[in-house]
């Protein structure tokens, strides 16, 4: 390893104290990052295997897998989970499919680009519980929210989106937000496509609509699998907006503001609750091992072409 | 009837002033091989991509055949195009690629797959069908690019340097083979090349371009024999041509020699003013005997021919000339060595057009040029 390491760098093998050496400045920050990240994991796992009640407060006591045997049959959480994966997958394919048609608008020289451009992706860059409240008050209120305005002028009656239709009201909103992100990628997609492949089928005869289908999405295709997984790794962890929009409201829990429920948000049972988390990350780190899978292979791809 | 018509075609690129093509007129014939060449930025590519529709006019038109095709999209032109870095389609197989144009027309699977098939075995690509193009050789892109192209029988082929990309050896061997499928399938044809004995060995004409303006549309032969304007004259040929300023004295001279052109060249002469080039091939100066000493500066031997360059003084300063002679040639670097013209020779005026092609000769030094014009029936 060490030595597979050395060679890339330089073209004559580096001794141990030396390659040690190069590493040492880096140190420091490696290990602050562990215990930042990995004792509280480590943490957690030993939570989850333990029973730990606080309220009313009781011994600590190790249970094996327990926890774990009553996930299944435990009706909550299964609706929890069927949750996060509602609110993962809407939004992946709802941003992905928004970003792919923003992208493909803005794939051509028109004047205003840059402005147009940077005021899509403005969404992106704010703090996830911003945009958990500009949706809550000013577009989905029910008195005075923009959209029900506009069903009223429309001749329609007001909805109460939030507390009708939860889980997609927060849905819709992490689409809004994630939108740009996926517009990025794909867009970074389009523009690595050479133009010359595009003449050539503009001259083979193919219409634009055909060379979308028959070129360009293959093209796109590992493009989107990044964006997929990528946001797939971070949506499967939203709290924020569920935490302020309905406060995990009828039906719109899911894993994270589960965990959060049944440890401080007043279930005080951290034990149960740390198997929920372990259960998300085990999740997560499946999602991102394919996730990295595809990004190498993706830089691979370059380099050949 | 498919020809192509150049008329007065324009095109300027946004933000620049000058055309990349400028008024270029030109007429290529039904089942034609018509070279564009240039040097690069001469606006070769240019003017066959506003064949392919792929740029827009910007003055003049061009007719495919009896039609205008000015403002028709590239895909209704009926034209295939062999591009420089080929532009294969990475995501599909190569008879994917070969059958793209097909099954953009409709063509029913099976037949696309026999013609497929059949410009696979021309083109001895049948073990690579099912391949991807990355995992493919730089010959083996080369041919698909040319398989995507016959497995059509489009109006016109368009090909964009197809060959630049190869080495030497499998050019040369590809070159032929161009030409051969060419004239079989004898589809009317654009290449563009920068190359110009590429543009020698493969035109039917040669169209010489140069800051997007047409210089000459000839056969070769007479691109090389009778070329219209020093440019041409330049270009043309290697080694260039031997072009001398001899300034507008009279008589011409060479270094220390005066140079006697035979009659319809002299007589030419006394109508032309101002400053005059000299051009003569590097086959038409011979070293060895001869009125006029220069220096041998590096010998070439290829085996078939030597090239000698050679160095001398000539109106205060150092003129470099080539001679091609053929072997054995026994002359070292440093050697000082005499020189004669003997075949054909052109003049070229002021702004570059020929004048005149004739043969000449070098007078010695010493010989009063007046009366050695008068007594000289003495080309070799
Ligand atoms: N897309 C473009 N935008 C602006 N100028 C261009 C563009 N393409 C080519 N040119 C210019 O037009 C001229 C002719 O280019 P080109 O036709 O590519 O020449 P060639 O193929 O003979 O090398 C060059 O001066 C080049 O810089
Ligand atoms: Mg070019």
């Amino acid at each position: 390893m060490n030595t597979t390491l050395g060679t890339r760098i330089a073209p004559r093998p580096l001794g141990l104290s030396e390659s040690w050496r190069r590493r040492l400045p880096l140190l420091p920050a490696l290990v602050f990052t562990i215990l930042l990240t990995q004792v509280p994991f480590v943490m957690s796992i030993w939570y989850s295997l333990t029973d730990w009640k606080v309220v009313p407060p009781t011994p600590r006591q190790f249970v094996g897998l327990g926890n774990y045997g009553k996930l299944v049959s435990d009706h909550f959480f299964r609706q929890a989970a069927w949750t996060s994966i509602e609110l993962t997958v809407v939004p992946v394919l709802g941003s992905i499919l928004l970003g792919t048609a923003f992208a493909l608008l803005l794939d051509r020289k028109f004047f205003g680009q840059g402005l147009v451009r940077t005021l899509l992706i403005t969404p992106f860059l704010l703090m996830p519980v911003v945009v958990g409240l500009i949706w809550k008050n000013q577009m989905f209120h029910g008195l005075y929210g923009v959209i029900n305005w506009v069903i009223e002028k429309l001749g329609g009656t007001p909805v109460e989106f939030i507390s009708r239709y939860p889980t997609w009201a927060i849905a819709a909103t992490l689409i809004w937000q994630w939108t740009p992100f996926m517009m990025l990628i794909i867009l970074a997609g389009l523009q690595s496509q050479p133009g010359d492949v595009l003449e050539a089928a503009k001259v083979d005869g193919a219409t634009p609509f055909g060379i979308f289908r028959q070129l360009t999405l293959g093209h796109l295709r590992p493009y989107m699998e990044l964006g997929i997984l990528l946001g797939t790794v971070y949506l499967i962890q939203v709290y924020d907006q569920v935490a302020v929009m309905t406060g995990g409201g009828p039906g719109s829990t899911n894993l994270p503001y589960f965990v959060f429920e049944r440890s401080i948000g007043g279930g005080w049972d951290f034990g149960r609750a740390s198997s929920y988390s372990i259960v998300v990350v085990i999740a997560s780190i499946i999602i991102a091992t394919v996730a990295l899978r595809v990004l190498s292979g993706l830089l691979k791809g370059e380099e050949i072409a | 009837m498919t020809s192509v018509r150049y008329d007065n075609a324009t095109r300027t690129y946004e933000g620049t002033s000058v055309p990349a093509v400028d008024a270029l007129d030109l007429d290529i014939g039904d089942g034609e091989l018509l070279v564009l060449v240039g040097p690069s930025g001469s606006g070769k590519s240019t003017a066959l991509r506003m064949l392919a529709g792929l740029e827009p006019l910007d003055g003049g038109s061009i007719r495919i055949g009896d039609r205008d095709v000015s403002n028709v999209r590239p895909r209704d032109r009926d034209i295939a195009m062999v591009f420089q870095n080929y532009a294969l389609y990475p995501q599909l197989t190569v008879a994917d690629n070969m059958g793209f144009a097909l099954k953009q027309a409709g063509v029913p699977k099976e037949e696309r797959r026999t013609r497929v098939r059949e410009a696979a075995r021309v083109l001895d690509l049948e073990p690579y069908l099912d391949r991807k193009p990355k995992h493919l050789s730089g010959g083996q892109r080369q041919r698909v690019a040319m398989g995507r192209a016959i497995v059509r029988r489009p109006a016109v082929y368009l090909m964009d340097e197809p060959l630049s990309n190869l080495d030497a050896k499998l050019r040369v061997q590809t070159r032929t083979e161009v030409v051969e499928l060419q004239a079989r399938l004898g589809v009317t044809t654009v290449y563009v090349t920068h190359d110009q004995v590429e543009a020698m060995t493969m035109g039917h004409r040669v169209a010489v371009l140069k800051d997007g303006v047409l210089q000459q549309c000839d056969t070769p032969r007479k691109l090389y024999h009778e070329p219209l304007n020093l440019f041409v004259a330049g270009f043309i040929g290697s080694p260039a041509m031997n072009l001398v300023p001899v300034g507008d004295e009279r008589p011409l001279r060479l270094g220390g020699s005066a140079i006697e052109l035979a009659r319809p060249g002299d007589a030419a002469l006394a109508e032309i003013s101002g400053a005059i080039t000299v051009g003569f091939r590097p086959e038409a100066l011979q070293v060895g005997e001869g009125p006029l000493r220069a220096k041998i500066r590096t010998v070439e031997d290829l085996g078939s021919e030597v090239f000698v360059h050679l160095s001398l003084e000539h109106r205060g300063q150092p003129l470099a000339l080539v001679s091609k002679m053929m072997p054995p040639f026994d002359g070292e670097p440093g050697d000082s060595i005499g020189l004669q013209i003997i075949g054909a020779t052109h003049l070229f005026a002021d702004d570059g057009s020929r004048v005149v092609s004739t043969t000449a000769t070098l007078q010695a030094a010493s010989a009063p040029a007046g009366v050695a014009s008068d007594a000289s029936p003495a080309a070799p």
